[in-house]
């Protein structure tokens, strides 16, 4: 057994099998599972490390060749292949919960897999082609059968289409710049061809309206994974870049373009979203201050870029997942999801509009809750770089805060003598009680983190050594 | 390890109330067991004295790289009365339940010890971070608390409105945080950066209602004389308790002068809504505001210890007040103790009050003292007319009392001992002054109609022409709120990627125009 087929194949295989076999009601559960045994076998059993088990001996070899490429997942990918999996398996597990259908565990095990042989993939160049497919794989989860693609949807398909060109081209070129590293014209072009390449992927201001617009007129459960896939994904591609060419980490140009990307998308979605009216807009501008946080984490200079940027990730999979789940349960009682819609909503559906806001202080950095000790550790290494930066940073987090505030006080404002009542299913309150009590965790005990990302630098030779 | 102690005979009796409320209901020694969790706290916190000062630091956050400072706590001459103080309201509060016609096991029980404990690690917490913490799990309490027992759109708001201020308070703290690091300071309270001592004074006003001037406070709840006093006063306390970690050599700035200018009002505005007001409970916020302001005051003057005379007379002379639900002239009489307690003479609670440099806002701070004690004095000697503990049985009509007297003579012993600014004489000469000036105010309100009580209604009146002031933070929102339709309208039209991609030209251009 070799490790890419462990964590590629299989799912990818179980996925094809769940969509052509299983009836839809039974594949949460079996998604979920699978997804969580990949977990489990990420973080017992480490890759290429001969195990004892009895008098059996056996080895998860990491490499496999396929096409003339290949596809290497190595010790100090455990950790990593944990989380990303133990994260999918709380999303399928919370499908049944959020009564999401069309097909969303079979697809979104396929595009696991896709997204994990992204990071495994042997010219790391082709992990483009991969995010690309990925994000193909998505339009049957966003687009109903028959139905008309949304503008969000096209608009999506666009700029991720966009994104694998320029990243291609860049690689092209940057063989070019490692044989003459002293050509400065070519390295500029090489820059700025990778860099509109991930400010395609990851939604950089303002290629970003494709969120919004989605969250308007697609299931925010199926928006929700997408928003925490892809940009987990191509966040690990990129860092891969980073470490890989030493004129991209030391160049200032495009050092200074990372951090205004990164602090632009952090302001700009914060404050968008403090003057939003929908709820599912807030949570897309959310969705991109988050992101923006991560690029500002991979902006640092300092040891500590590796470290801070999965402190993120890992607590973003599950405030998202929760506030998706959380909304996609209000939504069935009000489709819009205006405002105007969900007035007062705190006393018919308790447990989800104190998950949503619970999720939504945690995005904004409230203290206690998941988001909190990644912020204080991005201040701790931000604040010594630059005042400004961190200045615009946390408007964008108060923007968030705004945002947080406005949304509870829609939820709350009941007419007199509405009683409290719980309409949530018991698989509801469970899933979303379960994903609060997490977020309360992760935010007072940070450091059970370190199971997962304490050996996460080692998977870059130069970043964070 | 004693401050865990302490806070554990909280959190384990409440944990307790709550085993007993779901498994015996109507179990009648379940108040004996609270008041028994309560008394061994309150013991435990005057044990604290042998050892002081002490520490207790939790696992610290990991990669240590990153977070520099553990969650610790610290028990010292400043936070101890503070402690002694909650503890002490927290069994008051369960004394004085005798009172009620039918008292029964109940979450409020749980909830007030629970709030005493939360309060402890509050007061004591030693650095930013852990205050943040306390401060964010004070106010979900507070929050979920309120929204389940306030009924309307109207009230519910209301709430809302004091979370969000109590939150915006803490991200401030957290901005002088980032500016404490930016500054290449570590974020503790032994070495804060010269530039964030002001955003901490503002981060407390903020929380407390005095800086800019705001009811944090909804007044229509239902958990109004027990678990709503608890609430409200430790609520103050923790955030009071910042302002005495601020170190004078950090408040000088070109703001200090503008910020005391804007306490003072608030003092004086509480002071005088407080000595107006119908009742004590209608009061009440005005009386947080009132003491609130002058610890303000006393911090920007450089006097920590003002900070800590000033919170304890809010939750030892203030819980006294809105504890006392029946009538018993001896009671009223002892409650008077405040009088001396709240009047800065020497060796009183508050007489480290003023040992700051108030330069020339002295006669408006004596007048905003003066207007507070004047109104204590009339809300103390309220009228009869409510219920009397003649009818109630014999032990009841002994325990009710104890609680009371507990929380003033208190006010006596911390005059005395068991932290700094005990055993002083302070500024003589203002509390004089303040005094005779009360005296003044107190023979005066009976005789001159503008110091007669104001009717309940024109309290709303008066709270609603101040939120018309700010109405106009409302309109620059709204033209925000425009602006940011038009930007996303044009971005998401028909033409948006176009737009979009002359941005993306534009920002290309602008990152790569250093480069020949």
């Amino acid at each position: 057994m070799s490790a890419p087929i462990l964590w590629i194949l299989v799912p990818f295989a179980t996925g094809v099998l769940i969509l052509l076999f299983l009836r839809e009601e039974r594949a949460p559960v079996t998604g979920g599972v699978v997804a969580a045994i990949l977990s489990l076998t990420a973080l017992i059993i480490p890759i290429d490390i001969a195990q004892l088990l009895g008098p059996v001996s056996f080895k998860i070899s990491s490499t496999i060749q396929f096409f003339g490429r290949s596809f290497a997942l190595h010790t100090a990918d455990g950790p990593l292949l944990a989380i990303i999996y133990g994260l999918a398996a709380l999303w399928f597990f919370g499908t049944q919960a959020s009564g999401t259908k069309n097909r969303f565990v079979s697809i979104g095990l396929m595009i696991v897999a896709l997204l994990t042989a992204s990071i495994a993939v042997e010219p790391f160049l082709f992990a483009a082609l991969l995010l690309e497919m990925a994000a193909m794989l998505v339009i049957p989860l966003l687009v109903l059968p028959y139905q008309k693609p949304g503008r969000g949807v096209v608009r999506f398909l666009i700029y991720q289409t966009l994104a694998m060109p320029f990243i291609l081209f860049s690689g092209w070129m940057l063989a070019g710049v490692e044989a003459s590293p002293g050509d400065l014209g070519t390295t500029t072009q090489a820059g700025t061809m990778l860099g509109l390449g991930f400010a395609f992927l990851l939604g950089v201001f303002p290629l970003y309206n494709w969120i919004p617009m989605l969250m308007e007129e697609a299931s925010p459960y199926v928006t929700g994974f997408l928003l925490w896939a892809l940009p987990t994904f191509t966040v690990i591609f990129a860092l891969g870049f980073l470490d890989r060419y030493t004129w991209l980490r030391t160049s200032p140009q495009l050092s200074n373009a990372i951090i205004f990307a990164g602090v632009f998308m952090v302001a700009s979605g914060g404050i968008f979203a403090s003057l939003q009216r929908h709820l599912g807009r807030i949570m897309g501008y959310a969705a991109i201050a988050e992101t923006g946080l991560l690029i500002l984490a991979m902006s640092l200079k300092s040891t500590e870029v590796v470290n801070v940027t999965f402190l993120l990730l890992v607590p973003r999979g599950l405030e998202l997942a929760v506030w998706a789940l959380a909304l996609s349960i209000i939504k069935r009682k009000a489709y819009s999801l205006r405002f105007s819609e969900v007035q007062g909503l705190a006393r018919s559906y308790p447990i989800a509009v104190a998950a949503l806001i619970f999720a939504h202080l945690s995005v904004a950095g409230f203290p206690l809750l998941a988001g909190f000790p990644a912020r204080i550790a991005l201040w701790q290494e931000l604040a010594g770089q630059s005042l400004t930066i961190s200045f615009w940073a946390f408007a964008g987090l108060f923007g968030l805060l705004i945002a947080a505030i406005r949304t509870l006080a829609v939820f709350v404002m009941a007419e007199e003598n509405k009683p409290w009542e719980l309409n949530e299913s018991w698989v509801q309150g469970v899933m979303l009680g379960l994903g609060v009590i997490g977020l309360f965790i992760l935010g007072t005990f940070p450091q059970i983190l370190q199971l997962f990302i304490a050996n996460l630098p080692t998977l870059f030779d130069h970043l964070g050594q | 390890m004693l401050i865990i102690v302490s806070c554990l005979l909280f959190f384990v009796t409440a944990l307790a109330l709550m085993v007993l409320l779901i498994t015996q209901p109507n179990a009648r020694y379940a108040w004996l067991v609270a008041v028994g969790g309560g008394t061994l706290a309150l013991v435990s916190v005057f044990i604290w004295l042998a050892q002081m000062p002490f520490d207790l630091a939790l696992p610290a956050w990991k990669p240590l790289t990153l977070f520099l400072n553990p969650i610790s706590f610290r028990a010292d001459g400043l936070s101890w009365p503070f402690a002694v103080s909650i503890s002490a309201l927290t069994l008051t509060i369960l004394l004085t339940v005798v009172s009620q016609p039918a008292f029964t096991n109940s979450y409020t029980w749980a909830g007030t010890l629970a709030l005493g404990g939360l309060g402890i690690l509050a007061v004591t917490a030693n650095n930013p971070l852990t205050l943040l913490l306390i401060w964010s799990a004070l106010d979900i309490t507070e929050l979920i608390t309120q929204l389940r027992s306030v009924n309307g759109a109207a009230n519910n708001e209301k709430v809302v409105t004091s979370f969000s201020t109590r939150a915006f308070g803490s991200f401030l703290l957290l901005w002088a945080n980032i500016v404490s690091i930016a500054a290449g300071s570590t974020f503790n309270f032994q070495s804060i950066a010269s530039g964030s001592g002001l955003y901490l004074v503002i981060a407390a006003g903020l929380r407390l209602g005095v800086l800019p001037l705001h009811l944090p406070y909804s007044s229509e709840s239902t958990v109004r004389r027990g678990f709503g006093t608890a609430l409200r006063l430790i609520s103050a306390a923790s955030s009071l308790v910042l302002l005495s970690h601020v170190p004078a050599g950090s408040l000088s700035s070109a703001l200090t002068p503008f910020l005391t200018s804007l306490g003072i009002i608030a003092a004086i505005y509480g002071g005088w809504m407080w000595l107006r007001a119908p009742d004590e409970l209608t009061g009440r916020p005005y009386w947080i505001i009132s003491l609130a302001a002058l610890s303000i005051i006393s911090a920007l003057s450089g006097n920590p210890l003002g900070v800590v005379a000033w919170g304890c007379a809010l939750v030892l002379v203030g819980g006294a007040l809105f504890l006392s639900s029946v009538q018993n002239i001896w009671l009223n009489r002892a409650l008077l103790v405040g009088v001396w307690s709240l009047s800065s003479l020497p060796f009183s609670l508050t007489a480290s009050a003023w040992l700051g440099n108030l330069g020339f806002f002295i006669p408006f701070v004596i007048v905003a003292q003066a207007l507070l004690i004047a109104g204590f004095v009339r809300h103390a000697l309220r009228p009869g007319g409510r219920d009397s503990l003649d009818t109630q049985e014999s032990w009841t009509r002994s325990v009710y009392p104890a609680g009371i007297i507990l929380l003033v003579a208190l006010q006596l012993v911390l005059g005395w001992i068991g932290w700094d600014g005990a055993l002083q004489v302070g500024a003589w000469l203002q509390a004089i002054i303040a005094s005779l000036l009360t005296f003044g105010l107190v023979w005066a309100t009976p005789r001159f109609r503008i110091l007669n009580p104001i009717r309940a209604h024109w309290v709303s009146s008066t709270i609603s022409r101040m939120d018309n002031a700010y109405q106009g933070l409302w309109a620059i929102y709204r033209l925000l709120a425009r602006i940011s339709t038009a930007i996303i309208t044009t971005l998401e039209g028909e033409s948006g990627i176009m737009w979009t991609l002359l941005f993306i030209i534009l920002f290309v251009s602008l990152i790569t125009q250093g480069v020949r």
